[in-house]
């Protein structure tokens, strides 16, 4: 209620606001929405703010029949299940809604509903109209490994499984979709007798090996191996995709103790009763406060050592006897001291025995510029730093020696010195040395994947695989050269190999070092058939000079050709000197000895022109 | 070129397989017409390229390849800079053939020096026998002469071996590399890294980027796998074979005719 309201009861006279409160009036109402379902009276309760009520619109559910559909249509429909393997014999029906397309016609649809009175026999009239049952696509089955004799053979060769075992063994697999523990409550394996005996004796069977009882580790380890063997057989290892190679590794790396033991482990965690449980975890309690216990007394041991450690004065201590060198030491064993609680705090792997103790605070006592040196420069690199060092005058104590702690207050004041010089070749060692260290072994797999193998003598920078044979070709001399490319051209060995990958250059090296050797066999051959030539040729000479000489010296011709054709039979009876006795000598060996060939055949003959012929006709051949 | 930095990796060897080669074909006014301002006299056009097997990446050891082709083709040096992730290629047209000098340029991270590959154009087709002739003639009239070649790297420096050794299995890189930036080489190093870092993707029995694989099988276009390189081994292998029969028959050949020769010798001894 306004004050004006109340003005307007009590009859006051509005004294300063009677021109503005009708328009004000006016306009606080002018705005307002009007909302429905809510009395005007409701409503102006609420003055100027409006009320904040949403109203509830409510909905009522249509008239149920306001679009009457048809009805949809069940029909029972026969279905068959491919994952059976019965080969679809069994058909059953179910009830299903009648979809538009694929349905009979409607005209159909009033013997539909007869239908189920009918018998499957006319499911099986409509033949490939059947559907499959939607289940069945949830009838996976495992592949397991697949492998011919071949391949068994260059692979899976095992000492502990027979082939017969290993088809068992996946035969099992896959019958039973990898179910492991299934897999070993069948496996039966029973060897089966060799089949000779079998035949010979059937009641002997003393040599029927008995079959091995195998865990079921047994059976998931060959399994693994043969699977991830052939798996590497159809894709080399790098060639795999990320899962692929995941899935490879895991199956080789199966182990099967272990497997044993994690069983074995959990079958006795399983088993303990509650005394045991309790038990148990007292004494792992028990182990953790004894293990922090010798932690901590390791630590106060190591802490007693350091401090009953103590400068040598076995050397002489005239370096201390002037004041410079008094200072010296104060300010050595100050830093000393510094470095020993920076120790403590660094090093809690040091040795804790006492042998170990004190050579390593006895180092840090000779100086700790040297003890910051040795630190920057890598332990690989310790024998370069000290060659430094040697090099540097032996003025200057090596401070690798235990004992030299007593000329610390020298060493320091050399030290000081020398870190200007010396700070080049730390620096330059410390860069040198990590690098042989940082690099990383590269895994088998990834040698293969970016190429990198490993060669006694290399000659660095970058070649081509190729140079390799186009240097095989540039020894050689240019005759050579064509002898070669004439033998590879005769080979059908193309000009330029196709890939010459490392596999097949390597292979290709082979060729060419036997192509090689039968080339310059070749080349022998050549030359001794040049001899024999011109030895011929001499003889032929030679039997023309005696030709002309006269028949008294045909018996010594005679037996100048029969020591020539040691072999030919019955040559020596036929004692004459003319000419076409040993032609028609070479006739009957021909025809006694058919096989021979022509080279034997033109060894025998004697007479020029014949074997010249042969030659020719050899000639040919070649 | 840059100073060599960093040591070389002893005893070391990396290779990378590629391709270079020409592709040729003739002008034709449906199929490949002459376009303006190419030369009455010119028959062919022509490409030659250089580039990775599977057309992989190869710019991150190939930066720069010249092609110096025959002197009578104006401005006959082309230098082609690499671009990551495509060949490199020449395009021209010509009429005759020539030896093509290739000279491969590589990152300056190997620190080494450039080598040149020679590579005959081809615009006709050729080959050993008629039918391989041919075989190229029904091809479109595309003349192909491509060649398979390994780039080796000897012992490469350190820096560059890293490169070589990095990228393709994501696995192994990422870590690794970052611990070595201490070292010179790491800022540069360490980029290329970074932007390998994401899983590689591949098809089936393809190549990873920056690796050495071969494709385990052929491909139209592809023609360079490990299925050729069986090929090629078993048809060297039975070279081989065929080379010792000959050997054999050789060896019979050559004691035969010894022995003849000893008999003509000691006849003649003997007169």
């Amino acid at each position: 209620m306004a004050s004006s309201d109340v003005r307007d009861v009590l009859n006051l006279p509005s004294d300063h606001s009677a021109g503005p409160r009708p328009s004000k009036k006016r306009k606080t109402t002018a705005p307002r929405p009007n909302l429905k379902g809510l009395a005007r009276e409701v409503q102006n309760l609420g003055g100027d703010n409006p009320i904040a009520i949403v109203p509830e619109v409510s909905f009522f559910k249509k008239r149920r029949f306001a679009s009457r559909k048809p009805a949809a249509r069940w029909e029972l429909r026969s279905f068959i299940n491919s994952a059976r393997a019965d080969n679809g014999a069994l058909v059953l029906r179910h009830w299903k809604c009648k979809t538009e397309h694929g349905a009979p016609p409607p005209e159909h649809m009033q013997d539909g509903e007869s239908r189920p009175a009918e018998d499957p026999v006319d499911g099986g009239q409509k033949g490939d109209t059947l559907e499959d049952s939607s289940f069945a696509k949830f009838n996976v089955k495992v592949s397991v490994p697949q492998y011919n004799d071949d391949q068994y053979q260059s692979n899976l060769q095992s000492s502990e499984w027979t082939k017969e075992e290993t088809d068992y063994l996946l035969e099992l697999a896959q019958e039973y979709d990898l179910r492991w523990p299934i897999i070993w409550d069948r496996y039966e394996f029973a060897p089966t007798p060799p089949p000779q005996e079998d035949g010979a004796n059937g009641t002997s069977t003393a040599v029927v090996p008995a079959p091995k009882p195998r865990t079921m580790e047994d059976l998931k380890a060959r399994y693994y191996e043969v699977a991830a063997k052939m798996m590497a057989v159809q894709k080399p290892a790098q060639y795999m995709t990320r899962p692929e190679f995941e899935l490879y590794e895991m199956m080789q790396n199966f182990n099967p103790e272990q497997e044993r033991k994690r069983k074995e482990f959990a079958l006795n965690t399983m088993a303990r009763s509650k005394d045991e449980a309790r038990e148990e975890e007292s004494l792992l309690l028990e182990i953790k406060r004894i293990l922090a216990r010798t932690e901590r007394f390791n630590e106060e041991r190591r802490e007693l050592y350091r401090r009953l450690d103590y400068p040598a004065t076995d050397s002489d201590i005239n370096s201390f006897k002037s004041s410079a060198g008094l200072q010296a030491l104060l300010q050595n064993l100050m830093s000393t001291d510094k470095s020993k609680k920076r120790k403590s705090i660094l090093g809690p792997g040091d040795g804790v025995s006492p042998g170990g103790a004190v050579p390593n605070s006895a180092v840090s006592e000779s100086g700790p510029h040297n003890r910051r040196e040795s630190i920057a420069a890598a332990p690989s690199s310790s024998r370069r730093d000290s060659d430094v060092r040697g090099a540097r005058g032996s003025a200057e104590p090596i401070p690798t020696t235990a004992t030299s702690s007593s000329a610390a207050a020298a060493a320091a004041a050399a030290a000081n010195k020398k870190k200007g010089g010396a700070s080049t070749s730390t620096s330059a060692s410390a860069s040198a040395a990590p690098a042989p260290q940082e690099r990383r072994k590269l895994s088998a797999h990834e040698e293969q994947v970016y190429g990198v193998s490993y060669h006694e003598r290399l000659g660095s920078g970058p070649t081509f695989r190729y140079e390799r044979i186009n240097k095989l070709y540039s020894h050689k001399s240019g005759q050579q050269q064509m002898r070669m490319t004439n033998a590879l051209a005769e080979l059908d060995v193309p000009p330029r190999l196709v890939m010459p990958t490392a596999a097949v250059t390597a292979q290709f090296e082979v060729l060419w070092a036997a192509v090689t050797a039968l080339v310059d066999l070749r080349k022998l051959s050549d030359k001794l058939e040049g001899e024999i030539k011109l030895e011929e040729a001499k003889r032929a000479e030679r039997e023309r000079a005696r030709g002309v000489l006269g028949s008294h010296d045909g018996g010594d011709d005679n037996e100048n050709g029969a020591g020539a054709d040691a072999d030919a039979e019955g040559g020596p009876d036929q004692a004459d000197g003319i000419k076409e006795e040993p032609e028609a000598e070479k006739d009957k060996t021909d025809g006694t000895r058919p096989g021979s060939s022509g080279g034997g055949a033109h060894k025998r003959s004697a007479s020029v022109l014949s074997s010249t012929s042969d030659k020719s006709a050899k000639r040919q051949k070649k | 070129m840059a100073p060599p930095t960093g040591k070389r990796v002893k005893g070391v060897q990396i290779f990378r397989p590629f391709v270079y080669g020409t592709t040729a074909k003739p002008f034709d006014e449906k199929t490949n017409p002459k376009p303006p301002g190419v030369p009455e006299d010119h028959t062919h056009s022509w490409t030659v390229f250089v580039k990775g097997i599977d057309d992989v990446d190869i710019t991150y050891w190939l930066r720069r390849v010249q092609f110096k082709l025959h002197e009578s083709i104006p401005n006959h040096v082309r230098m082609i800079e690499g671009e990551k992730g495509k060949p490199f290629l020449l395009h021209e047209t010509g009429w005759g053939e020539f030896e093509i000098a290739i000279k491969l340029y590589y990152v300056p991270e190997s620190a080494e020096k450039p080598q040149t590959l020679y590579h005959h154009l081809r615009l006709h087709p050729y080959g050993r026998t008629d039918e391989e002739k041919e075989a190229m003639r029904l091809n479109g009239g595309q003349v192909i002469s491509w060649a398979y070649e390994e780039q080796l790297f000897n012992e490469p420096y350190e820096p560059f071996y890293e490169v070589l050794t990095s990228g393709a299995l994501s696995s192994s890189s990422s870590s690794l590399s970052h611990n070595r930036t201490g070292s010179k080489s790491g800022g540069g190093g360490k980029g290329k890294d970074k932007d390998h870092g994401k899983q590689p993707v591949r098809s089936e029995g393809g190549v990873l980027e920056k690796s050495a694989m071969i494709p385990l099988t052929n491909r139209p276009g592809l023609p360079f796998s490990r299925e050729t390189e069986q090929v090629e081994i078993k048809k060297l292998q039975e070279a081989l074979v065929k080379v010792e029969e000959l050997m054999n028959k050789t060896k019979d050949e050559v004691a035969r005719k010894e022995k003849r020769l000893k008999e003509l010798k000691a006849e003649a001894a003997k007169a």
